[in-house]
């Protein structure tokens, strides 16, 4: 019976493959050179977790003996097995047994393919360099990034100290606001007065959620001059209680921060910032305020024909090209991970969805130059993730994994 | 007005869960079912006019009379090769010819010869071929009975249930406009008078509403109905598709089974609603002999079934027997349908396994998939872009899971133009397939049959142009409410049509698609949102024919025509993968079924079992439900089970709704991963045993999955079982979802726990502990399974990996089983390149040995590992190759266990051998 197929020379290679392989131990496939040590024997083979003694022309013999798998490091045999990719040039790595000789390229180097058919081309050299250009990109990205995030920072103390005195001011002022109030309320009763301008005035607008810094500021704004002074301040507060007294030139400049004057920049990150949030919301910027600059700003990402808004520490919106825009959720929480505190923000309660629930908003924050919203996703219905970049997300402590630059 | 009105439907349906009955008919809103169900037994009026009797060579004709309107019917009476009789009832002189279901049959079946044996006034004996089978025909009234020896196997119109009712002119409208006096006027073929009288026109004759839809009617009444009597029998199984058990139950007290394909929101379980598809084809079964019955029609049909034992207690029974007084238990079935002809197949058994081949005889067998489609698909609604495709492949590959195919849902068009991707979220098709194609996977894009009504889209165009579509009862094209909004619905009954459609997936048409798209039919039944129950309009116009006549084949004709343009793109080289919803008898020669839309609820798990079941009973064996359920988000243990289910059933996929949380098989954490990694692993280690039990049922047309009874048909303890079952001859089980240990009913064997080894002997009830790891599979004594240990990423991969055998041996120390082996894609195997192989093991030796020997294939594949189980220790194992060689085996054996494990025995596995054991 003699018939000479491919199969057969199929066989005819693989023993002359392993032929070498036990001429040169060293060469044991599939192992890092830490595992050399437990391959030196060439009597017998130990499995690593000590299950069996085999005899060393079984190892790598295509024959899974060893329950931990390790006697087939090069070869597919064993279910557990791992075999390791040397990818000099790159970044060695481990890949399951089940990987060797399927066909598909996998190491770099392409020695997980040494009998298929696949065409595997050495790539590492090519992987490397990208790897290294963007490690080193990644690298400038992160300094410049920490530079920004500095500054950032610095500008958020400096923000976060106004902040905190416009916060006291604004509290006192509140307080009598409201006494005023209820004692107009009453007058109004009586006098049936109809006073023009009081929703405008009423401390009520500044929780109005729909209400935008822009229109809240152009409102004080009477000349459009771009800026709040003492006067507009005045004006505009008179009008609510009207009857009793005008604030004072002292309340009015406390509340513009100490200034005759306040730009919309300043507005939006102090004044508005206060009346809108009140005290009830105590936000946590961050162990250096850093995430301060954020709030107010809002930034928008047009995917498949919706724009989505982030606006940090307040909400998130989806606009369709028709015009309707839907909440995505409104801040919620820092959802820490166990890497660190800062990296991802929650936004919930959001625009009910269909099958109950509402919609909420993942956002992941990533370390970049430039303060940007990346990308949005909707992997489950109503559930939103978005990427979004900023220098305050910039950790010093981010490490490199070695790269094999020896070549 | 009709898409606001699904949302509130939607809406208000979320908290209850269930289906909306009301939408649906009962048999008596269904004017015709019930009309006939209040037809009394033993009063029929049809008389057979044995002057009238004709026999040829090839089959018997004979009328038929209806003493109260004189009607004359026709009977046909065939006798088929391979013990099937074949009865036929028509009109005489219908007004109009009424519809015979074409194309469901594989070819015109075989006729033998009849043989008179007696005859006198009152009626005819028949030979039935050699088997001492006999057909009497008693002429007052009609009946038929058919007899083995002594033994009447089944009666038709025992109980005088056989109606027709004859296609007439419209009285009122003839002869009176105004339809005000139902005057009764002679009708041209009608003689006498008298008997008409007792024709009243009856509400729901010449027009029917159900909520706000009007069915015109326009020929009126044309019902039929036959009842079969089955002595003896009291379990029968099948006409699918219900969410029921696997035993029918008795439909005294409600409504019958009903046969209607629908798109049913939420469906519940255990009752005769109608579903997605519909098999016309019933079992019998008792521990003498199995039967069926295929009542070929295409209309609305309603099932009735009852039986003289059903209320009796076990104490009851036994009370009888004692007394001697018993009558024969005995079931009853009716047959009700809407419109066509009464044309039935008897198949008379006698094993399970002859009315499978009787029944793969007449429609044919179940389509041999690509063996990529036998291992694990990942579906649902949707897959939102190429970039989420790519993360989910990834997410497989991080996760060490295997899979097969990812599919995309309606989602992924432009608009839900069918042959389209969205131009954002798709705008590369090719390269994301060609990602797939990179790592050795596949891809399944729907194709739904209804077309969006849109001049800039060329498939539409293209339809109306040809006048494809299915026209309205005024004549204008037939438009419905679908998922694109208004959409035209292209006539599938028309030959033309279907072969248009499939030069629509040919690459240069269908833009974007590469050879390993594959494709799947959803919504096929046809579903019409805005449509009575769901559906189309029963008075469309498909030509000469109303959708009422046609409206069960629908779904089948678009997956036929899918599964052509599939052939048809690679020059007839690739076997086809489609998907369909909706089904009929011969649906299994183009593709795979699913349960449709099922929810997160172990009730519905566990319901997957016996909707499969009865699928594969009547020859659709590649079956699966939704892993882990459509709608609604299962429990993490819901999922787990319903993967470890879900790898044992033949058609493996997971899909979800677009409202649930994602569930890819690594969002549950490390523990829940790995016992869903564990589960899909299973399912890839043992798809040479898949894929051979693919390619014996496309042979042989045997079940896959099979009920306990199929291979104990002497055993009454395995005839209501349906939380257990057999994959070919491997058992597995699934009452631990109900209990958290297992109670197996074991048939008498001897059986091996495939994960421990663990031997059992059967014919006793075993309590085994379950775990949430645990998966309870049995192998039976007896039989060989070949396994490829080394699971990779898909079973393309694996297509070169050696074999392990599992050996499991018989107390008589014997087991055999089979290997098939061919290229896992293409036809070719039709021209005999496959390997296929016999392996037993007997008088301590184990062979393989050609069971084609004039086919031809070779493989690289060859055997690693031979474990047998039941084992002795031998003292030295020899292997004797083709060309003679002789050489000694290393071997491990396991004292405890009684396993056998001979160490890489690495012969091919196209060739000869054997191992002896001394």
């Amino acid at each position: 019976f003699i018939m000479v197929s491919p199969d057969m020379r199929f066989h005819v290679i693989i023993a002359a493959v392993f032929w070498f392989g036990f001429v040169d131990s060293r060469k044991i496939k599939g192992i890092s050179s830490s595992y050399k040590r437990f391959y030196r024997q060439r009597k017998s083979f130990l499995c690593i977790h000590g299950s069996k003694i085999i005899p060393f022309e079984q190892v790598n013999d295509d024959y899974c003996d060893c329950d931990d798998g390790s006697d087939e490091p090069g070869t597919s045999a064993c279910p557990r097995g791992r075999f390791y990719c040397t990818n000099l040039g790159f970044r060695p790595h481990y890949i399951p047994s089940s990987r060797v000789n399927d066909g598909i390229c996998d190491c770099c180097d392409a020695s997980d393919e040494y009998n298929s058919h696949a065409h595997c081309q050495n790539t590492c050299w090519n992987l490397g360099q990208r790897e290294r250009a963007y490690v080193a990109g990644q690298m400038r990205t992160l300094d410049e990034g920490l530079q920004l995030k500095q500054q950032l920072i610095e500008e958020g103390l400096l923000l976060w100290r106004e902040n905190r005195e416009l916060q006291q001011v604004a509290e006192d002022l509140q307080i009598k606001l409201e006494e005023h109030r209820r004692k107009k309320h009453k007058a109004d009763r009586l006098k049936e007065q109809t006073l023009k301008g009081l929703q405008a005035g009423d401390s009520s607008l500044f929780k109005r959620q729909n209400s935008t810094v822009i229109s809240t500021f152009q409102l004080l704004d009477s000349n459009n001059d771009g800026s709040i002074t003492v006067d507009e301040v005045q004006a505009k507060v008179a009008l609510v209680h009207d009857e009793e007294r005008v604030l004072s030139e002292d309340e009015a400049v406390a509340l513009l921060g100490g200034g005759d004057q306040m730009d919309l920049t300043k507005f939006q990150h102090t004044l508005w910032d206060i009346l809108t949030k009140g005290d009830s919301v105590k936000v946590n910027y961050g162990p250096d305020w850093e995430f301060l600059f954020l709030n107010s700003q809002c930034y928008k990402l047009n995917v498949y024909g919706y724009t989505y808004t982030l606006c940090p520490f307040n909400q998130v919106t989806q606009k369709s090209t028709a015009g309707t825009e839907v909440s995505l959720g409104r801040w919620g929480m820092w959802a820490a991970t166990p890497k660190h505190q800062y990296s991802q923000m929650v936004y919930e309660n959001g625009e009910p969805c269909w099958q109950g629930g509402s919609r909420s908003t993942t956002v992941t924050l990533t370390c970049g130059t430039e303060t940007a919203l990346l990308s949005v996703k909707e992997p489950s219905k109503c559930q939103y993730i978005m990427d979004f970049q900023t220098p305050v997300a910039c950790q010093p402590v981010l490490k490199q994994r070695g790269i094999h630059s020896e070549l | 007005m009709a898409p606001v009105l699904m949302l509130w439907l939607v809406m208000s349906l979320s908290g209850t869960w269930a289906v909306d009955k009301g939408n649906f008919k009962t048999c008596d809103q269904s004017a015709f079912c019930k009309r006939q169900r209040a037809l009394k037994p033993g009063e029929s009026p049809y008389r057979a006019l044995l002057e009238t009797m004709e026999l040829t060579s090839t089959r018997l004709t004979l009328q038929l009379i209806n003493d109260n309107n004189k009607v004359h019917l026709l009977l046909e009476l065939y006798r088929l090769q391979g013990n099937i009789t074949r009865v036929k009832i028509n009109e005489l002189k219908p007004l109009k010819p009424r519809y015979e279901v074409p194309d469901v049959l594989i070819r015109e079946p075989s006729t033998e010869p009849l043989s008179l044996l007696s005859q006198d006034e009152n009626g005819v004996v028949l030979s039935l071929g050699s088997e001492s089978q006999r057909v009497i025909v008693s002429a007052r009234p009609f009946r038929l009975d058919i007899m083995e020896g002594r033994d009447v196997l089944m009666s038709l119109n025992s109980r005088g249930l056989l109606a027709f009712e004859q296609l007439r002119m419209r009285k009122d409208t003839q002869v009176d406009p105004e339809g005000e006096k139902k005057e009764e006027a002679d009708l041209a073929n009608q003689a006498e008078k008298a008997k008409e009288e007792e024709e009243k026109v009856e509400d729901g004759m010449w027009e029917e509403t159900f909520k706000s839809h009007s069915d015109s009617k326009p020929n009126g009444p044309s019902a039929i109905s036959l009842d079969f009597s089955l002595p003896g029998v009291e379990h029968v199984y099948g006409i699918p598709e219900h969410a029921d058990t696997l035993r029918l139950k008795t439909t005294d007290n409600g409504d019958p089974y009903r046969l209607y394909n629908l798109d049913v929101f939420q469906y519940e379980l255990y009752n005769p609603m109608a579903l997605y598809g519909a098999v016309p084809v019933m079992l019998a079964h008792n521990a003498q002999r199995t039967t069926g019955i295929f009542w070929l029609n295409a209309a609305e049909t309603w099932v009735d079934i009852s039986s003289n034992t059903a209320g009796k207690t076990v104490f009851g029974k036994m009370l009888d027997y004692v007394q001697g007084s018993s009558e024969t238990p005995q079931t009853d079935v009716r047959w009700i349908s809407e419109s066509g002809i009464i044309d039935v197949f008897i198949m008379l058994g006698p094993t399970p396994k002859d009315v499978f081949s009787q029944y793969a005889s007449l429609t044919g067998t179940q389509s041999f998939p690509p063996e990529a489609a036998v291992g694990y698909h990942q579906c649902r609604w949707n897959y939102n872009d190429q970039e989420d495709v790519t993360s989910v492949d990834a997410g497989f590959d991080e996760h060490n899971i295997p899979y097969d195919y990812i599919w995309l849902d309606i989602e992924h068009t432009d608009g839900k133009r069918y042959f389209t991707w969205d131009p954002h979220k798709f705008a590369t098709p090719k390269e994301m397939l060609q990602g797939l194609m990179d790592k050795k996977r596949k891809m399944v894009a729907i194709v739904d049959p209804h077309i969006k009504v849109d001049s800039n889209y060329k498939i539409h165009n293209e339809i109306r142009n040809r006048a494809f579509y299915i026209k309205n009862k005024d004549g204008g094209d037939y438009e419905g409410w679908c998922w694109p909004g208004s959409a035209g619905y292209p006539d599938f009954t028309r030959a033309d049509m279907r072969d248009w459609w499939a030069s629509m997936f040919a690459y240069d048409q269908y833009e974007g698609s590469m050879e390993n798209l594959y494709t799947w039919n959803d919504m096929n039944e046809p579903s019409v949102f805005n449509g009575p129950e769901v559906t189309m309009h029963k008075d469309a116009v498909h030509g000469a024919w109303e959708h009422r006549d046609v409206h069960n084949l629908y779904g089948f004709y678009v997956q036929m025509a899918t599964a052509q343009g599939l052939i048809r793109r690679s020059g007839g080289v690739e076997r086809p993968f489609v998907l369909t919803r909706a089904f009929f008898a011969g649906s299994q020669r183009y593709g795979a079924v699913w349960t449709g839309d099922n929810a997160a609820e172990w009730d519905h798990l566990k319901i997957s079992i016996p909707m499969c079941l009865s699928l594969g009973l009547v020859g659709i064996s590649f079956c699966g439900a939704d892993v882990g359920g459509f709608f609604k988000s299962p429990s993490t243990e819901l999922l787990v089970r319903w993967y470890q289910t879900g790898a044992y059933q033949p058609f493996f996929r997971a899909h979800a709704h677009l409202d649930t949380p994602r569930r890819e098989p690594w969002l549950f954490g490390p523990e829940n991963t790995a016992l869903i990694r564990e589960a899909v692993r299973q399912r890839y280690t043992l798809l040479p045993y898949w894929y051979q039990q693919f390619y014996h049922s496309h042979r042989t047309g045997q079940p896959i999955m099979r009920p306990l009874w199929v291979e104990y048909p002497q055993d009454p303890a395995t005839f209501a079982l349906d939380d257990e079952f057999l994959i070919g001859k491997m058992a597995q089980d699934d009452k631990h979802f109900t209990f958290r240990k297992l109670i197996l009913t074991c048939v008498p064997q001897v059986w091996f726990d495939v994960h421990t080894f663990q031997k059992h002997n059967g014919a006793q009830n075993l309590y085994i502990p379950v775990t949430i790891s645990s998966i309870p599979v049995f192998q039976r004594g007896g039989s060989i399974i070949p396994r490829k240990s080394r699971v990779r990423r898909s079973s393309t991969c694996m297509m070169q990996d050696p074999y392990t055998l599992y050996v499991a041996l018989n107390p008589q120390r014997t087991a055999e089983g089979e290997l098939y082996i061919d290229d896992g894609h293409t036809f070719n195997y039709e021209k005999k390149e496959f390997i296929h192989r016999k392996l037993f093991f007997a008088n301590n030796m184990l062979s393989s040995e050609n069971l084609a020997p004039d086919a031809q294939f070779s493989t690289r594949s060859w055997f690693e590992r031979i474990v047998i189980l039941g084992a002795s220790k031998p003292s030295k194992v020899t292997l004797k190759t083709a060309d003679g060689q002789e050489s000694q085996l290393e071997f491990d054996f396991d004292a405890s266990m009684s396993v056998l494990t001979l160490r890489k025995p690495s012969m091919n596995a196209g060739l000869d051998w054997n191992v002896m054991l001394q």
